[in-house]
């Protein structure tokens, strides 16, 4: 009971945090939406080709969009433990009683809700541009994401607190960031590519995200790929849980 | 039961932060430990409050162990850090109300605690702005006050006046005087020389992870000689004179000559120079000026550690604690 009241207090703080710095609000809901405007008007051109069908190209970019912005919502976690790192903050709340894992899910809960109002946001707005949305499917996927988003808050915050200088922790970050979402075929199925590329894709555990979230997107709820990027998100969200709860355990030892 | 006890001993990384402290505080006190940068008084701290494992020895904070149940001393103690850890996106009113939340006060009492301290700390002006906009010593005030929200027995203190202007230490000061008047132990770092001698009731000496020394301000101040400075009215002595007459006096120490005057070391100033006085007068030996200096904590540092408090702190060893 008091572990989900100190959950709930320390994602509040995060939450009214981000309220009170809306210029972060507007980025995270901009990015996705220049992406809508400016890159999906080449893809009708590429359609009919493999794995984009015809008049359904938008079906297999949106989700693509979203696992980015699931991505990219957790990314911020690291930098904000090292400043808290920096202000004392993270010291004093070791100090309380509160449990060191709602230390790290009071970041998590506001990244998904960083994350989740914005894409359902952009799930709306792709429909007049030829979006075929299955509601219980996007439902669903939001929720696969939101593993994602998870999974990434925590290890950034991990990173933060291991690295402890924000330049250490931008390098690590970007240098991982940019593989990870290529081989995760977030802007173009993966399938377009040759058999290593595919090969090198299945070793990222956010490809079996991207992967699932295109048929949950397309109304399939019951299948092995759905079932396979669940358990892939939920697995790396549980382990970055866990490597989060104990960096922060030992913070600055 | 409140009496703190605490004797360990650790041994980290490649640098001894602490070898073998030994201290037991007892409750209702401010303590004080005062060393150069890189002593271990930081380590100690951080140990008590269990942001820190020893390697070796037992600790108790408030009769419990340390090692053994660190979630209730969590709770029986406040802690301000050196970087003190107040939540400068939120306002004053917010961190206080949290940070009584988080040990599971509830929301009436947590919001009466909250005016209570924006009062005893006067907050009032600024409590509802965000702490970013605060100077140095409002944001302090704040700091202290997230370590006492939940009444904890034992306040630790990690350098509170670090980076403070006069009239804020001062202010400060009271303020803990204040809490301890209303039964809180509290234990603070230092390196200020003046805030060691004013404002502990005790205080230990550390340096190099030892204890070096440990009493009352006074207890320690007397152990060490005053300076006292002499000059013989003309016609009646030459210093050499004077130096000569005092030398076999068992309260006198070393003695030095300088220009006209004699410098000497007087074991315990207040009973000693009526006495000195007394002999002098004796002998026909008449004084045109006197001038004392009481010995200081540095003095006391000095003497323990063969180096000027000022001087000491060791970068190896700063690095190491931070």
């Amino acid at each position: 009971m008091s572990f989900l009241l100190q959950t709930a207090l320390l994602a509040r703080r995060r939450l009214l945090e981000t309220l009170r710095q809306p210029i972060w609000v507007f980025m995270g809901i901009s990015v996705p939406l220049l992406y809508l405007a400016l890159f999906a008007p080449l893809l009708p051109h590429l359609a009919g080709g493999p794995g984009l069908p015809r008049g359904g190209v938008l079906d297999v970019f949106v989700p693509g969009i979203l696992a980015l912005m699931a991505g990219g919502a957790g990314m911020g976690a690291g930098w904000i433990a090292i400043g808290e790192l920096d202000s004392g903050v993270i010291e004093r709340l070791r100090v309380t009683p509160a449990s060191r894992l709602a230390l790290v899910l009071g970041t998590v809960i506001r990244d998904v809700i960083v994350f989740a109002v914005p894409a359902a946001v952009v799930l709306v707005v792709a429909i007049p541009f030829g979006f075929h949305a299955h509601w219980a499917g996007l439902g669903v996927l939001i929720v696969l994401l939101a593993l994602l988003t998870a999974a990434c808050s925590a290890s950034s915050a991990a990173l933060g607190i291991t690295l402890q200088q924000i330049g250490s922790l931008a390098a690590v970050v970007t240098g991982l960031q940019l593989p990870l979402t290529l081989l995760a075929g977030v802007l173009l199925p993966l399938s377009l590519g040759p058999g290593w590329l595919q090969g090198l894709g299945h070793a990222n555990p956010m490809y079996y995200a991207v992967e699932a979230a295109r048929q949950l997107a397309a109304g399939t709820l019951a299948s092995a790929t759905v079932a396979l990027g669940f358990a892939v998100s939920g697995a790396s969200a549980l382990l970055a849980v866990a490597w989060a709860t104990r960096c922060y355990r030992r913070a600055m030892e | 039961m409140t009496a703190l006890r605490k004797t360990f001993r650790t041994r980290r990384g490649e640098v001894e932060a602490l070898c073998g402290v030994d201290l037991s505080v007892a409750a209702g006190q401010i303590y004080g430990f005062l060393g150069p940068n890189g002593a271990g008084k930081t380590t100690t701290l951080r140990i008590l409050s269990t942001l820190l494992a020893a390697d070796s020895g037992t600790a108790f904070v408030a009769g419990v162990d340390v090692r053994r149940d660190p979630a209730e001393v969590r709770r029986r103690i406040g802690y301000v850090g050196q970087r003190g850890g107040a939540d400068i996106e939120a306002t004053g009113r917010e961190n206080l109300v949290l940070q009584g939340r988080l040990y599971g006060m509830g929301r009436v009492e947590t919001e009466r605690r909250a005016d209570e301290l924006i009062e005893l700390l006067d907050l009032r002006p600024f409590s509802q702005r965000i702490v970013r906009t605060y100077s140095g010593g409002q944001r302090r005030r704040l700091e202290v006050g997230l370590g006492i929200m939940h009444r904890p027995e034992v306040l630790f203190l990690d350098e509170p006046t670090l980076g403070l202007d006069p009239q804020n230490r001062a202010n400060l000061w009271d303020q803990l005087r204040g809490l301890r008047d209303l039964g809180t132990s509290i234990l603070l770092t230092t390196h200020y020389l003046d805030e060691a001698d004013q404002l502990s009731d005790r205080l230990a000496i550390i340096d190099h992870g030892r204890v070096v020394a440990e009493g009352t301000p006074k207890e320690l101040k007397q152990r060490h000689p005053a300076g006292v400075t002499i000059t013989p009215r003309r016609g009646t002595a030459d210093p050499a004179a004077l130096a000569r007459e005092l030398e076999s006096d068992p309260l006198v120490g070393e003695i030095r000559m300088e220009g006209d005057a004699v410098r000497l070391e007087v074991g315990d100033a207040t009973t000693g120079l009526a006495s000195i006085f007394d002999r002098l007068r004796r002998r026909g030996i008449e004084v045109q000026g006197v001038s004392l200096r009481e010995p200081s904590l540095d003095d006391v540092f000095l003497h323990e550690t063969g180096r000027s408090l000022r001087d000491a702190g060791d970068p190896a060893r700063r690095e190491a604690a931070a």
